[in-house]
C-alpha cells in the first residue's frame, strides 16, 4: 500500500480547505468501503486523506419534514435504511438500500458516500495487464471487446462502457432528489439526475462535483408517490451482489389508470438512469401487465448490447415491468 | 463395533470456532515476525526479460526481495500425480518462464505487511510474451488422450466394459448430448498462509493444510534437507475443498525468505492470488450417449470427456468412474482426454470428476426419463446395479435404491405431474421438481494410531488425519467415547502436525473409514494391555493401582488388500489411498437428492426453496457433523449449479473475476430448507466400523437435480454451467 497521510477535519469548512489546500492527491475519506478497497487495489492512490466522519453536521437524517426528506451524507446506510418512516412511506428508498452490498458494508458505508461508488469493472479493477481509460486515460477500454456481462447497455461510450453500481442514487433519481454540496466558493444544489455523468471522451471524470466540493446532505421533496415505490433488484445471488438489472419505480393511481410515474433503471447504464419517456408513456394509461412491459420496453430504448450482455435489455424490461406491478400492489 | 448407531454429539471444536479461539497460521503474530507478498506476471505466457526490483528495495521496511535471480536453486517439488508434493510441478520464482498469469514473480519481504505490499507492487518486469491458450476450444496438438499418455496405468486408462458403440447402435431409444463445466475455485474462507521459522537449521511451518506430510517432505525435496529437519503444524484448517491437499507454491517461498532473513516469515496469499496460485476445478466437456431398452433399462453408456490441464502438468480426470459405476450399463466405454491450456495446473475441487461427470449423466439419464415417458425416480430404480459393471466383483454394501426411496417419500415425489411446465406457485412461479443420484468412491488409506492413556484418566490419540472442518476430531472422539469411556474433555487428539504419527492426505472422502476403523484397533489393543493388569473398575484405576503413570500402544492399518509398500508411501508423504475397486469387492457411498426450484415467471430468477438428500454412508459415526457436512454439499451443489464460474478473457488468460464479490458463492439469501437424512446402515466388509465417505458424495447430483428441476418448471434443458438468468429469459 501506497504510503498516505490522514487527518481527521474537526469542521465542514476545515475539512474543505484541507481537500483544497491539499491539492489533487487529496480526498475526502467517509465510510471508506470504496476508498479503501480500490486503495488496496492499487487503483486509488491518495496522497492524504481528510477523515469526515466526525462532523456531526452530516451525520443525522429526518424523514418527518412536511416539504421534503433530509440526508445527512455521514448517516450509515444501515441505519438509514431501518428508518420506519421511510419503510413505511418510501419503500424504494429503503429497500434501494436494504439490497445493497452486506450488512456489514451499509454498517460502514455512508449515503454521500455511497453515491460516489466506483464501478465493479474487473478491468477497472484489475489493474495491470488491463487496458482502461477510466483508471488510466487514454490506455484504451479491455472491456468492449471482452468479458462485458456487466457491463453497461445504456448511456456508453467508445472510451468507457462501466457500470455505475450503486442503486441508493438511482432510488434517488427517481425521486428528485437533489444533493447540497459545499466547496471553497461557497455552496450550491445539484440536482441527483445531474450529479453522474456519462463517460463520453472522459470517463475518468465520473461526477459533476468539484475534487474539493464535499456533499453535504441529500434531500428528495416529500411526495404522494413515495408509498406506491419499490427498488426491484435482479442480481445473480440474493444478497450482497451488484444488479444485473434493477427498477425504482414509484406511482400515482387513480383507480387502474396511472397519474404520475418514475422510473430509475440501476446495474444497466453507465449512470442512475431516469427513464422520462417511459415514465410519460404510463401516464393515462391503466396498469396492465402490457402496459407494464411497454414501459420496460420504453425505459431500455436504445440500449446497445456488447458481447455477453444483450440478455440485460430484455431483462431490464421485464425487472422495469414486474417492479411497476409490485408497486400498484403498495397504492 | 458397527452394530448400532451413534448418538447425536456437539462438534467438539464449535465454541472454539465460535469464539475465535482457534488459531490459523494467518493469526500468528510471533516476536520478530517479517510479512512477506508476492508481486504476480502479467503476461498469460512467455519469459521475463528484466526484473527491477529497485524501488521495491527502497521503500522504508523492506527486508528482502527474492527473484528467480536468487531462488535459481529451489528445487521443483514434484506434481502429487507425478510421484511428487506440489500442486504442480513448476515452482515459481526459480526460473525466468512464466507460464500463466498470475504467476508469482517476486517475494517480498518487509517489518510491515503494508510495507511489503507496497514493495511488491513496485517490482517491474519486462516479459518476452509468447502466444497463449486457455480455452478448451485448443488445436488438436494440445488434446492428449489420457489412455496414450504416460500417465500410469491401469489406473488412467479409459474404462470399458462390453461393446458400448454396438449396444448404442442398436438401441432402440437413444439420448446425445453435450455438457459444459466452467472452472470453478475453491475459495474456503481461510487464506493460503504459512508462517514458517528456522531454528538450529530446523525448519518449522505453521500452516492450514489437507496434507501435513507433503509440505514437510516436499519441502525437504526442494531444500534438499532431511525430511526430519521439517515440522509442519496444522491442527485445524480453514476449508480445504481440495485445495490444500498438497504443497502450496508459496510455502518454500516463506521457507527461503526466512532462511535467508534469520526471522520468521509470514505469507498470506490474498484472494486475488488465489484464483491463480493454487488448484481450482478444470473447465470440462462431456459428450454422453445412452442407448435404451424400450423398457427404460440403459444398455449403452458412452462417456467422453475433454478436461483442461496445464502445459507443465497432466493433470489426471477419472470422470468416467462415476458414470460407468452409477448404473448396471453392461456396456460402457470411457474416453478422458486433457487440453492443455497456458494455466497453473488445476485439481482436486471437492468432488473433483464426480461433480461434472454427474451433472452431463444425470442430466442424460433426465433426458432419458423424458424420451421415455418414464418417472425419472422409477427409471433409475429400473437401472440400478447388483454388481460393479467394470470389474463384475459385488458390491461392499450397495443402497442406491434406498437413497431414492426415502428421498422421494419424504420430497413428496408423487405428487409431481410429470410434464414440464405444469406446476405453478400461488404467487405464479414455475415449479420445478427434479432428482438426480450421485456416487462416489469409499476409499481408504493406511494409518497408525498411537494410543496413550494416562494414569489421570486423559486419553491421548495421535493418528493422520487433518480436521478442515469437516468433523474428524468429534468423529474419532465419538469412537473414543463409546471405546473407552471417556469424557471428551479428558481427549486429546495429536492430528494434522507432523513428527508424531505420519500425516497421510486427508481427501477423497476416506478421512473418516481411515481413521475410525484403526482408532478402534488401538483401543482393542489398549484393552487388551490393560487386562494385564490388576482389575479395578475404571481403566486409569487400573494403571494407578500397577503404579503405571501410561500405558501406551501403536497399531497400524491398511486397507483391505493392500500390499505392505503403502506403509512406506504413508512415511514418506505420498498418497496411498486405495478404493472404490478392492480385491474382493467394490464400496461406493450414494446420495439421491430431490431438489424443488421456483422460476419467477418474469425474470427468471432461479430459487431453490426445498432440498430432500438421502446418503448412503455406511455407519454415521458423528451424526451432528456428517448433517452439516452433508447440508454444506448440498449448498456448494447450488452454488455449482447457478452460481460459481471463473471466468476467463481468452486475451489474458489468468481468471478475472478474482475476489468473493464478483465470484459468486451461495449467500443464506439463496439457501432455503434442506432436509438430510442417512441410510445409517454399516458396510462391514470394508471395514470394522462399517464406515464409508461422506464428504464428496454430499454434493455429487446437486447440480443435475437443479439442472432437471428446471427443466421441470420451464421445459428447457441446459447443458452448461452454470444455470443463469440469461439461460432462462
Amino acid at each position: 500500500m501506497r504510503p498516505f497521510s490522514y487527518a481527521r477535519a474537526d469542521g465542514q469548512a476545515a475539512a474543505i480547505r484541507a481537500v483544497s489546500a491539499g491539492g489533487a492527491g487529496t480526498r475526502f475519506l467517509a465510510g471508506g468501503t470504496t476508498l479503501y478497497d480500490l486503495m488496496k487495489l492499487g487503483v486509488e492512490a491518495p496522497e492524504r486523506l481528510v477523515d469526515i466522519n466526525a462532523l456531526p453536521a452530516i451525520r443525522g437524517f429526518d424523514t418527518t419534514g412536511p416539504r421534503e426528506l433530509v440526508f445527512g451524507a455521514g448517516a450509515r446506510m444501515s441505519d438509514v435504511a431501518a428508518d420506519p418512516r421511510l419503510v413505511a412511506e418510501y419503500p424504494a428508498l429503503s429497500e434501494s438500500l436494504w439490497k445493497a452490498a452486506s450488512q456489514q458494508l451499509r454498517n460502514m458505508a455512508s449515503l454521500g458516500g455511497n453515491l460516489l461508488q466506483r464501478t465493479r469493472c474487473a478491468y477497472f479493477r484489475g489493474g495491470e495487464p488491463f487496458a482502461c481509460n477510466k483508471r488510466v486515460p487514454g490506455s484504451g477500454c479491455a472491456a468492449r471487446e471482452g468479458i462485458d456481462r456487466g457491463h453497461a447497455v445504456l448511456g456508453g461510450s467508445e472510451a468507457c462502457i462501466a457500470t455505475y453500481p450503486g442503486d441508493w442514487a438511482v432510488a434517488l433519481a427517481a425521486f428528485d432528489g437533489v444533493v447540497d454540496v459545499a466547496g471553497p466558493n461557497g455552496s450550491r444544489s445539484i440536482p441527483l439526475d445531474a450529479l453522474h455523468r456519462e463517460p463520453g471522451t472522459t470517463p475518468e471524470v465520473e461526477t459533476s462535483l468539484g475534487r474539493d466540493e464535499m456533499i453535504l446532505r441529500i434531500r428528495v421533496p416529500v411526495t404522494p408517490l413515495g408509498r406506491a415505490s419499490t427498488y426491484h433488484k435482479i442480481r445473480d445471488r440474493e444478497s450482497y451482489a451488484f444488479a444485473l438489472a434493477s427498477a425504482a419505480v414509484a406511482l400515482r393511481m387513480e383507480g387502474e389508470v396511472v397519474r404520475e410515474a418514475r422510473i430509475a433503471l440501476g446495474g444497466l447504464a453507465t449512470r442512475p438512469w431516469r427513464a422520462r419517456e417511459a415514465e410519460r408513456g404510463l401516464v393515462g394509461q391503466r396498469l396492465t401487465a402490457e402496459a407494464a412491459r411497454a414501459a420496460g420496453d420504453a425505459a431500455l430504448r436504445g440500449a446497445r448490447p456488447g458481447h455477453h450482455n444483450a440478455f440485460r435489455i430484455e431483462l431490464g424490461a421485464r425487472t422495469v415491468a414486474d417492479a411497476l406491478l409490485i408497486a400498484r400492489q403498495r397504492v | 463395533m458397527s452394530d448400532t448407531s451413534y448418538p447425536d454429539a456437539p462438534r467438539i471444536d464449535a465454541w472454539d470456532k465460535v469464539r475465535g479461539a482457534l488459531r490459523y497460521a494467518a493469526d500468528d503474530a510471533r516476536p520478530g515476525l517479517a510479512h512477506a507478498v508476492l508481486a504476480t506476471a502479467t503476461i498469460a505466457c512467455g519469459t521475463i526479460r528484466r526484473i527491477d526490483t529497485a524501488a521495491a528495495r527502497a521503500v522504508s521496511g523492506v527486508r528482502l526481495v527474492l527473484t528467480h535471480a536468487e531462488l535459481a536453486g529451489v528445487k521443483s517439488p514434484g506434481f502429487i500425480m507425478g510421484g511428487g508434493y506440489g500442486f504442480q510441478s513448476l515452482q515459481p520464482v526459480t526460473s525466468p518462464r512464466i507460464a500463466y498469469r498470475g504467476q508469482p514473480i517476486a517475494v517480498v519481504v518487509a517489518d510491515s505487511l503494508e510495507a511489503a505490499a507496497e514493495g511488491a507492487r513496485l517490482v517491474r518486469a519486462e516479459y518476452a510474451a509468447q502466444p497463449h491458450q486457455v480455452t478448451l476450444d485448443a488445436p488438436p496438438s494440445d488434446i492428449i488422450a489420457q489412455a496414450d499418455s504416460p500417465l500410469p496405468k491401469p489406473m488412467f486408462a479409459d474404462v470399458t466394459a462390453g461393446e458400448a458403440e454396438a449396444a448404442f447402435a442398436a438401441a432402440p431409444v437413444r439420448v446425445e448430448a453435450e455438457f459444459h463445466q466452467p472452472a470453478q475455485h475453491q475459495n474456503p474462507i481461510e487464506m493460503l498462509s504459512t508462517v514458517a521459522e528456522w531454528r538450529d537449521g530446523h525448519l518449522t511451518v505453521h500452516e492450514g493444510t489437507q496434507n501435513a506430510e507433503a509440505i514437510r517432505h516436499g519441502l525437504a525435496r526442494q531444500l534438499e534437507i532431511e525430511p526430519a529437519r521439517v515440522t509442519v503444524l496444522s491442527p485445524s484448517t480453514g476449508g480445504g475443498f481440495g485445495q490444500k491437499n498438497s504443497l502450496q507454491a508459496h510455502t518454500v517461498l516463506a521457507a527461503e525468505a526466512a532462511r535467508r532473513l534469520g526471522r520468521p516469515v509470514k505469507l498470506v496469499v490474498t484472494r486475488a492470488q488465489i484464483f491463480h496460485d493454487s488448484s481450482f476445478r478444470p473447465a470440462s466437456r462431456h459428450r454422453i450417449r445412452i442407448g435404451a431398452d424400450a423398457e427404460g433399462r440403459m444398455q449403452a453408456l458412452i462417456h467422453e470427456t475433454n478436461s483442461q490441464t496445464s502445459r507443465h502438468d497432466l493433470f489426471p480426470t477419472l470422470y468416467t468412474d462415476l458414470s460407468a459405476r452409477l448404473y448396471g450399463v453392461p456396456n460402457f466405454r470411457g474416453r478422458e482426454r486433457l487440453v492443455r491450456t497456458d494455466v497453473q495446473t488445476p485439481g482436486y475441487m471437492r468432488p473433483p470428476f464426480e461433480h461434472a461427470a454427474a451433472f452431463a449423466v444425470e442430466s442424460a439419464v433426465d433426458e432419458l426419463a423424458y424420451r421415455l415417458g418414464r418417472d425419472p425416480v422409477a427409471l433409475r430404480l429400473a437401472n440400478d446395479a447388483t454388481a460393479d459393471p467394470i470389474t463384475g466383483r459385488p458390491y461392499s454394501s450397495r443402497h442406491l435404491a434406498e437413497c431414492l426411496r426415502r428421498g422421494a417419500a419424504r420430497f413428496g415425489w408423487d405428487r409431481r405431474s410429470m410434464e414440464p411446465g405444469s406446476m405453478r406457485g400461488e404467487d405464479g412461479s414455475l415449479i420445478g421438481w427434479g432428482v438426480a443420484a450421485g456416487a462416489y468412491k469409499a476409499a481408504t488409506a493406511p494409518a497408525i494410531a498411537k494410543l496413550r492413556l494416562s494414569a489421570d484418566g486423559s486419553v491421548t490419540l495421535g493418528v493422520g488425519g487433518h480436521e478442515m472442518g469437516q468433523g474428524i476430531r468429534t468423529a474419532i472422539t465419538a469412537v473414543l467415547v463409546r471405546r473407552l469411556g471417556v469424557e471428551p474433555g479428558r481427549i486429546v487428539l495429536e492430528i494434522g502436525s507432523t513428527g508424531g504419527t505420519p500425516q497421510h492426505l486427508t481427501a477423497g472422502s476416506w478421512g473418516t473409514a481411515t481413521v475410525v476403523p484403526v482408532t478402534d484397533d488401538a483401543c482393542d489393543a489398549l484393552l487388551r494391555a490393560l487386562e494385564a493388569l490388576p482389575p479395578a473398575p475404571a481403566h486409569a484405576e487400573r494403571l494407578r493401582a500397577a503404579g503405571r503413570p501410561f500405558l501406551e500402544v501403536e497399531v497400524s492399518r491398511r486397507a483391505p488388500g493392500q500390499p505392505e509398500a503403502a506403509m512406506g508411501r504413508l512415511n514418506t508423504g505420498l498418497p496411498a489411498a486405495v478404493g472404490p475397486a478392492y480385491p474382493e469387492f467394490v464400496s461406493l457411498s450414494h446420495a439421491a437428492h430431490f431438489v424443488e426450484v421456483r422460476v419467477e415467471p418474469g425474470t427468471r430468477r432461479v430459487r431453490v426453496p426445498r432440498v430432500v438428500s438421502v446418503v448412503d454412508c455406511g455407519r454415521v459415526v458423528s451424526p451432528r457433523t456428517a448433517a452439516s457436512q452433508l447440508r454444506g454439499g448440498v449448498v456448494w451443489g447450488i452454488g455449482a449449479a447457478l452460481r460459481e464460474v471463473s471466468e476467463v478473457d481468452p486475451r489474458h488468460g489468468g481468471f478475472l473475476n478474482a475476489d468473493l464479490a464478483e465470484y459468486v458463492v451461495p449467500v443464506n439469501a439463496d439457501i432455503g430448507t434442506i432436509e438430510v437424512e442417512f441410510v445409517d446402515e454399516p458396510d462391514p466388509r470394508l471395514n470394522r466400523a462399517g464406515v464409508k465417505g461422506l464428504g464428496e458424495v454430499a454434493m455429487v447430483g446437486v447440480a443435475p437435480a437443479i439442472a432437471n428441476a428446471v427443466h421441470h418448471a420451464t421445459g428447457k434443458r441446459l447443458r452448461a454451467l452454470p444455470i443463469r438468468v440469461e439461460d432462462l429469459l
